[in-house]
């Protein structure tokens, strides 16, 4: 489960991916953009497979929300949407999986507003 | 720092794409993006030929990366190019799977942006070394196919021993001239100077072209090297440049099968009134061979004493005839039935000539 205590996003993460793409705020801020757009995609992907209960069709979801969070520094939420990857990869899924999703859910939430944040102190 | 070259990122999660697209723009590639594997197996389609490198992360929708993979490393057109496959850590296992599959190298991810420029440096050489080599091997197939074409235009002009040693690589030493001991033989027809003052022109084309016809097929056969057409005088040697062990038997075989069809062709002639009758003088010794004439037309031709006495005693062969030096009779002595005629005075000879003239082949 993800550490609410953590912070959602570490800046660590960001300040590196500005100086390893040629200080371009410009860059980072449409990254964070794409991210806050995509991330929703992949929840909704995960939901349907969760209400399905399809194993199979959680991974790539989850796989791939994991993969872009890490990208940005939301490591809490990297973490959990792993969890539910292997949760996945086992093949079955438990009772426990709809708890995790809903901790992947509620996590997001942290993240969006923690993003949304962000950019509000960016300099257009 | 790489210098430019063109790569493809085939990854479902537009924010990966993204940051790998700046990265390797950063390192001064071109960058194409897909975002499964079909979409990037069509990108490959579209654009052959231009891309140089291929990022493929594993876990997508529709074509997975090994799948992918696999289309791409059956594929004559993309199989070349490198594949680096990005995974992340807990998905070393499928590493594996992809590097058994043909994929040139992986990432982790998040991607270390040196690791990235190294493996892309290493792709991308590769890629330049095998452009090369294809390339190089295309104008080897080019100049290949003009060589042959060369050679078989060469070949209708020269005989096919010469056309073929003039694109041997030993053809240069060979041409400048060498000394081999070769066996001549010399025909011509006996009765030709009478018949052609009476002929027309186009009668002694025709009867020439028969005539050097059935010496050809012959020639051929019996792997003679023919130095020159003259008239009705043909000039052919064995053992050069192509080596021959029995090149005294070849010349006299040669020389038996020409006068066995010439049968054939005389009494076609004599039907249409000329008597024309076919001799031939071998002789084997030592020659210079090799480029003879002037800058703008040579030939391939042999220089020696051995030639004159080839010559002399072709003419001196009676219709039917063919005529052996001594030398080529001591040489072919178990195989050949023959007899003894005599002295002959040859001209330009000092001494005479002990000549034995072919009855048949033993």
């Amino acid at each position: 489960m993800p550490d609410g205590d953590a912070p959602a996003r570490d800046e660590a993460v960001l300040n590196e991916l500005k100086e390893t793409t040629g200080d371009d705020p410009a860059f980072v801020r449409d990254l964070i953009e794409t991210y806050l757009a995509d991330a929703p995609v992949q929840l909704e992907g995960i939901e349907e497979a969760v209400a399905a209960n399809d194993a199979e069709a959680l991974i790539r979801p989850a796989h791939t929300l994991k993969s872009s969070s890490a990208t940005v520094g939301a490591m809490q939420l990297a973490e959990a949407s792993r969890a539910l990857e292997m949760a996945g990869r086992t093949g079955a899924l438990d009772a426990g999986v709809r708890a995790q999703a809903d901790a992947v859910q509620v996590e997001w939430n942290r993240v969006k507003a923690a993003f949304q944040a962000w950019m509000g102190e960016q300099p257009e | 720092m790489t210098d430019g070259g063109m790569a493809l990122v085939v990854d479902d999660s537009p924010v990966n794409r993204q940051l790998l697209k700046k990265r390797l723009e950063t390192l001064g590639l071109e960058v194409l993006q897909a975002e499964n594997g079909a979409d990037g197996l069509a990108v490959l389609a579209a654009n052959p030929g231009h891309i140089d490198v291929v990022l493929l992360d594993v876990v997508m929708p529709e074509l997975d990366g090994y799948q992918t993979l696999e289309a791409m490393k059956a594929d004559e057109a993309t199989r070349h190019i490198p594949v680096l496959v990005v995974s992340s850590v807990e998905e070393l296992d499928s590493v594996v799977r992809c590097i058994e599959l043909g994929a040139t190298d992986y990432l982790t991810k998040p991607i270390n942006p040196a690791i990235l420029a190294a493996r892309i440096d290493a792709s991308l050489a590769a890629k330049r070394l095998h452009d090369l080599e294809q390339k190089s091997l295309e104008r080897q197939t080019a100049l290949n196919r003009t060589i042959e074409r060369q050679k078989q235009e060469l070949s209708r002009f020269l005989s096919p021993q010469v056309a073929a040693l003039v694109s041997s690589p030993e053809g240069e030493q060979l041409l400048s001239g060498h000394r081999r001991e070769i066996t001549v033989a010399f025909c011509d027809l006996r009765g030709f100077t009478a018949f052609a003052e009476q002929a027309d022109p186009e009668e002694i084309f025709g009867l020439l072209a028969e005539y050097h016809r059935m010496m050809g097929g012959a020639i051929v056969e019996h792997g003679g090297t023919l130095e020159h057409f003259a008239g009705d005088g043909v000039m052919i040697f064995f053992n050069d440049p192509v080596p021959q062990e029995d090149h005294v038997e070849r010349a006299v075989r040669m020389a038996v099968a020409m006068r066995d069809r010439f049968v054939e062709l005389s009494s076609l002639w004599h039907h249409r009134g000329y008597e024309l009758g076919f001799g031939v003088g071998i002789a084997v010794g030592y020659a210079t061979l090799g480029r003879i004439g002037f800058e703008g037309r040579h030939d391939y031709g042999a220089i020696g004493n051995v030639t004159i006495l080839a010559s002399r005693l072709s003419s001196q062969a009676q219709a039917g005839q063919i005529l052996l030096s001594p030398r080529a009779q001591m040489m072919i002595e178990g195989i050949v039935e023959s007899e003894d005629i005599g002295e002959l005075t040859l001209k330009g000879l000092t001494r005479p000539v002990q000549a034995t003239n072919v009855v048949a082949l033993r």
